[in-house]
């Protein structure tokens, strides 16, 4: 079986910031990884590399087995070969943003057709009705027509997934899906994100909530100044922990 | 004041009306479609193309719409070999000598109003629109344009207005808009004030109206920025 993801030997640096090192990481069909750790240990970057939001210095990601073709310029920064295949990849790997970004000037129901319609070419109606089914997956099918400015951030966080789970994705990258979220929504994003995984989507998650970690990966990450300190399933990681940097982090954070 | 002049006056200036509004809704529809290209030079990594729309820019909005004017209109005459040429049909009119300084100086300040528009466009709108897979052209006309317009639509309804008072410059180059119409009657009456208070109030009308316009535009366009009922 061919993996989902995979990244092999991933560099990125800011400046004289080396903010991740060397990074190789595996997602199979239908494995849901969690990735923790310290703010600026380079996991929203790690994830923004995967669709190239921030183009690494150096490495290689496969999506389905198909590697995103890169070339030097004439600076010698990486940048795509063809911009018509960083697209079509990207279609197919949908992200979830810690600030949602739905865009201002569509209704809910417009923001998770637009990109259907105009990037894959999906008939209108069947892609209105689709978006339909999933606002209502995602408990806001009421909220279908109101712009997003008139939503809470729970419910625009919901919208997001839907609008990412309309381009029927192979892997899903959630960027801190709850962090901008007031504690008490943040269980509604939470719950929608388990129903995912519990239907065997692959997803990919910066997150801080242990818990939820903890229920529904089948892999936990802990990232720590650019490298993969620890790679465990849920139980030997918050249970077992092996690294001294982890066991503090877990200390802190439980 | 001489009432019966001004009633008699009103429906001689409205036959100028044509004209001005023919100056304002030309240069404002070509001048717009434009200034969108400028604004993308403007914003252009390329340091040639920046350049050219910033000189473009500084030289259209630091000078006289009047010089402008007046420098087409006189100064393009006097080259012989544009006198011998096929556009000379056209530069010897003053109607289009007013469209084209209207539409230069009008492309100016739009595209400094549509480039603040576009770049308040947040990153995140364009990021998500990125991870969809959109790029160049499709990522523009659906996602950043639209918003730019109407975040820039307020500032832009105010170039309107200012391009409806801007055409009654071109009486100066002896066209027969609304002022130049007024200006005529006022050399054989001798009444400026009561032929300009009805010329004020027609153009006072035309910016209600455009007022009016935008602000259904904005109610229409931007139901997201006022609260849901």
């Amino acid at each position: 079986m061919t993996n989902a993801l995979q990244i092999k030997n991933l560099k990125k640096s800011f400046g004289n910031l080396e903010v991740i090192k060397d990074l190789s990481l595996t997602a199979k069909k239908g494995e849901v990884i969690c990735i923790i750790g310290t703010s600026g240990s380079g996991k929203s970057t790690l994830l923004r590399c995967v669709n190239l939001l921030e183009t690494p210095d150096s490495g290689e990601v496969y999506v389905n087995g198909e590697l995103i073709k890169m070339k030097k310029d004439k600076n010698g920064k990486l940048i795509p070969v063809e911009q018509n295949q960083v697209d079509r990849i990207r279609s197919k790997l949908s992200m979830v943003f810690q600030d949602f970004n739905l865009w201002s000037h569509m209704t809910v129901l417009q923001n998770v057709i637009e990109a259907p319609i105009h990037v894959q070419n999906i008939d209108k109606n069947i892609a209105r009705k689709n978006g339909y089914q999933l606002l209502e997956k995602v408990g806001i099918a009421e909220k279908a027509d109101q712009y997003p400015s008139n939503l809470s951030g729970g419910q625009q966080q919901r919208a997001a997934i839907a609008r990412a789970l309309a381009m029927n994705p192979d892997v899903m990258l959630f960027d801190e899906p709850t962090s901008s979220l007031d504690p008490e929504l943040v269980g509604e994003v939470l719950k929608v994100m388990q129903t995912l995984a519990e239907e065997g989507r692959t997803m990919i998650i910066v997150t801080h909530e242990m818990g939820f970690a903890k229920g529904v990966s089948s892999k936990v990450i802990f990232l720590d100044q650019g490298r993969i300190e620890e790679e465990e399933t849920p139980d030997k990681f918050f249970n077992n922990p092996q690294s001294l940097r982890l066991k503090r982090f877990l200390a802190a954070n439980l | 004041m001489n009432y019966e002049l001004m009633i008699e006056t009103f429906p001689k200036l409205l036959v100028g009306l044509n004209i001005t509004i023919q100056l304002v809704s030309i240069s404002l529809f070509v001048g717009f479609c434009f200034a969108i290209g400028l604004a993308l030079l403007r914003l252009s990594n390329n340091l040639f193309l920046n350049f050219f729309a910033k000189t473009y820019v500084f030289y259209f909005r630091g000078t006289p719409l009047l010089v402008q004017i007046f420098l087409i209109y006189y100064g393009i005459a006097q080259f012989e070999f544009i006198r011998e040429s096929f556009v000379w049909s056209f530069f010897k009119e003053p109607y289009w000598c007013a469209i084209l300084a209207l539409t230069l100086n009008t492309c100016a300040y739009s595209s400094e109003i549509i480039r603040g528009g576009i770049q308040s466009v947040s990153f995140g709108q364009i990021e998500s629109a990125k991870s969809t897979g959109m790029s160049g052209f499709l990522l523009y006309r659906r996602i950043i344009l639209p918003i730019a317009f109407r975040q820039a639509l307020p500032a832009y309804g105010n170039e309107m207005i200012l391009m409806v008072k801007a055409t009654s410059l071109v009486s100066t180059i002896t066209i027969m808009d609304i002022t130049g119409i007024a200006r005529l009657i006022i050399a054989k009456t001798f009444s400026p004030v009561e032929i300009f208070i009805v010329a004020g109030l027609i153009y006072l009308t035309i910016n209600f109206i455009v007022t009016r316009l935008v602000n259904f535009c904005e109610i229409k366009l931007t139901p997201y920025l006022r609260r849901a009922n």
